[in-house]
């Protein structure tokens, strides 16, 4: 679970960052609903001021303003704490006892917040304008004003409260919140680190059961799993066996070996204890021996190619340059190939596979020729089958005969063609096609190897 | 005839250069791929023998390095590797013919010969000049219809001069393609051996060309 593409580490990054963000979006937004809220509740305080002031002010005769009555009541009493109130009037001023002597801003100077849309109906709204600024002592005050008309005088009543009145239950509020959500998340996120435990749970006997297989406690992954893991254990199961039974082809064909070398070099070991030595002996068991790891060679690798096939060979490149090579080859003979291959020709075949199979045709094609080999193909559904023709002497009748016989192997039936002949037709069927030897037209070999088009 | 075996197992090298010795042939071995490629550019030889599976630098690429520098000296391939994929590879980098090993010696010798024939342009396996005759396919030198016997240097001198009859044969392009690398060659012994020659096959086929070498041609023409 430490590196870098863990699972876990994964589920869980991404369910942190999920939760981090919905936290912070909903602390923000609760935020937004509690400053308003709270500037509400002030907002109604200080209204509820102006209405009282209202309710008390008289005009005398001289056009000055005066209280009916002391408007000082609480949060209003206390001394510079941002609780004030104004009255203007065109003539005289009256200040709350809080103010203690200063004077709040001009009411034109103090920066209206509400933008001035002329109401529906055309009449100006009923209720205070807000606004913020500055007070006496440097601090942030939140204001509303109201224009009142007392006697027929236009006066303005200014009522202010503290930034600190709003601020301070908000953070006191949000402090609590936030702390309540940092809790939730931690509880979301060890909930998911839990949930993610649990469910790479069966990945972790996955592992435990492959290191039995490894070390030889168990043969296979047993099969009951939850239904998400159970393709991939049913997949791990047949690889499995694959393996097994490759492995099984493999000792097999090393024992085959080991036999068919074992003979030659029990002689080889009376020879050379014995005097007289015949080189043409000692030949003939070293081609033995050579006959035989070529085949064996070549059949394992026939035997490696097991499951699905998916090579991807298009054929007429890989012809032209057998045949350059085979016309160097036998350069002596001067025998010349005639290729006609259309260009887009693709089988579905390894092109290692493609070359041992059309190569050793084509070899054969060329020790038998008397001057021409032509190579050609066609397409029929599904297969494209690939001719290689020369214009030798062609099989005998007892020749025709055994390789026409159903199931016998081709170099069995036909010594004098070289096992390259039985290694291609080998090579062939496993990529699921043919290599069928007739007798052509023109007197020589008609070789046809048929494979899977792409 | 001279050849360069490149091959690094070091008892098979041993062992083919003492069979091409025994048919008379001039060989230097080159044990890796770097050394092969260094020997093929800068000496003169007939043939070269290429394993494919060399330390330091594989057999098609010595062969490419080979082609790009110009060099055209017939090139057999002999490796282990038998897939026809391998052997189309190896004759596209450039290659002339290519032998899978386990191979018989008579098999390579005779492959060579072929190889050095047909590079020095004689389509037939035949070569007559006068009353010597020589037999590309089998290395045998006939004298009036019998057998001449040579030994390894007498043989070589006398091969090189009969695959370019009645042309000047450079002496020192001579004494390169008669020593192998490690032996010291002096012009001496190669008078020598040319007098050796002329006593066995008669004094006027093969004529001193005064300051330049060489030349064998039939004194009857």
């Amino acid at each position: 679970m430490t590196s870098a593409s863990s699972l876990s580490r994964r589920l869980l990054t991404a369910a942190g960052a999920f939760i981090a963000v919905a936290m912070i979006v909903a602390s923000v937004l609760i935020s937004f609903v509690l400053h308003r809220f709270i500037t509400g509740q002030i907002d109604l305080r200080l209204d509820s001021q102006i209405v009282f002031l209202t309710s008390i002010l008289r005009a005398d005769p001289d056009g000055r303003i005066v209280l009916s009555a002391t408007a000082d009541g609480p949060p209003f009493d206390r001394e510079r704490r941002g609780w004030y109130w104004q009255v203007v009037g065109p003539r005289n001023s009256i200040l709350s006892m809080s103010l203690v002597g200063a004077r709040l801003d001009d009411a034109q100077a103090i920066r209206d917040e509400r933008l001035s849309s002329p109401k529906k109906d055309g009449k100006k709204s009923d209720r205070p304008r807000p606004a913020d600024g500055v007070g006496p002592d440097e601090d942030w005050l939140h204001y509303r004003i109201k224009q009142v008309d007392i006697g027929g005088k236009a006066v303005t009543i200014i009522t202010s409260a503290p930034r600190a009145a709003v601020l301070g239950p908000l953070w006191e509020a949000l402090t609590t919140v936030v702390s309540a959500f940092a809790i939730l998340a931690l509880a979301l996120i060890a909930a998911m680190f839990l949930q993610v435990r649990l469910g790479l749970r069966p990945l972790h006997r996955l592992r435990q059961a492959l290191a039995d297989i490894r070390s030889g406690k168990a043969e296979r992954i047993p099969g009951k799993q939850p239904d998400e893991v159970r393709p991939l254990v049913d997949e791990m199961n047949a690889l499995l066996d694959q393996n097994a039974a490759g492995l099984e082809r493999a000792r097999r064909h090393v024992a085959n070996l080991a036999h068919g070398l074992k003979t030659p070099l029990a002689t080889l070991a009376v020879i050379a204890a014995s005097d007289a030595r015949d080189p043409a002996v000692l030949q003939t068991l070293s081609e033995q021996m050579e006959r035989r790891i070529r085949h064996h060679l070549a059949r394992a690798r026939a035997a490696a190619l097991t499951g699905p096939l998916r090579g991807r060979t298009p054929i007429r490149c890989r012809l032209v340059d057998l045949c350059d090579t085979m016309e160097k080859i036998y350069r002596e003979r001067g025998v010349k190939a005639e290729i006609h291959i259309p260009d887009d020709l693709v089988v579905a075949c390894e092109p290692q596979d493609f070359d041992e199979i059309a190569g050793n045709l084509i070899d054969n094609a060329f020790k038998w020729a008397r001057s021409r080999v032509v190579v050609s193909a066609s397409t029929e559904p599904g297969v494209i089958a690939v001719t290689i023709e020369d214009d030798g002497h062609g099989l005998s009748a007892e020749q025709q005969g055994v390789v026409l016989q159903a199931g016998k192997r081709l170099d069995e039936a036909m010594p004098g063609f070289g096992f390259g002949l039985s290694i291609a037709s080998e090579l062939a069927e496993l990529y699921g096609g043919s290599v069928v030897l007739e007798n052509a037209g023109a007197g020589g070999i008609r070789a046809v190897i048929t494979l899977p088009m792409t | 005839m001279k050849i360069l075996l490149v091959e690094d197992d070091a008892p098979l090298a041993n062992e083919i250069a003492g069979a091409l010795r025994r048919e008379h042939f001039a060989v230097d071995i080159a044990c890796d791929g770097e050394e092969g490629l260094h020997l093929g550019s800068t000496e003169s030889y007939d043939v070269a023998v290429l394993d494919l599976g060399l330390p330091k630098r594989t057999g098609v690429s010595v062969l490419r390095g080979w082609r790009k520098e110009g060099r055209e000296l017939p090139v057999l391939i002999l490796t282990a590797r038998d897939g026809w994929t391998e052997k189309v590879e190896g004759f596209k980098a450039g290659a002339d013919d290519y032998l899978t090993k386990p191979f018989r010696v008579e098999e390579l010798v005779m492959r060579l010969r072929a190889l050095a024939r047909r590079s020095s342009g004689h389509a037939a396996p035949k070569i007559d000049c006068g009353p010597l005759s020589f037999e590309a396919s089998t290395g045998v030198f006939e004298l009036n219809g019998l057998p001449l016997k040579l030994t390894g240097l007498e043989w070589r001198v006398l091969q090189a001069l009969i695959m370019r009859k009645n042309a000047v044969y450079d002496r020192l392009d001579l004494t390169d393609k008669v020593y192998e690398g490690d032996q010291g060659a002096d012009s001496n012994s190669l008078e020598v051996i040319v007098a050796r020659l002329r006593r066995k096959i008669g004094h006027d086929m093969i004529e001193t060309v005064r300051g330049r070498g060489y030349k064998l041609s039939d004194p009857a023409a």
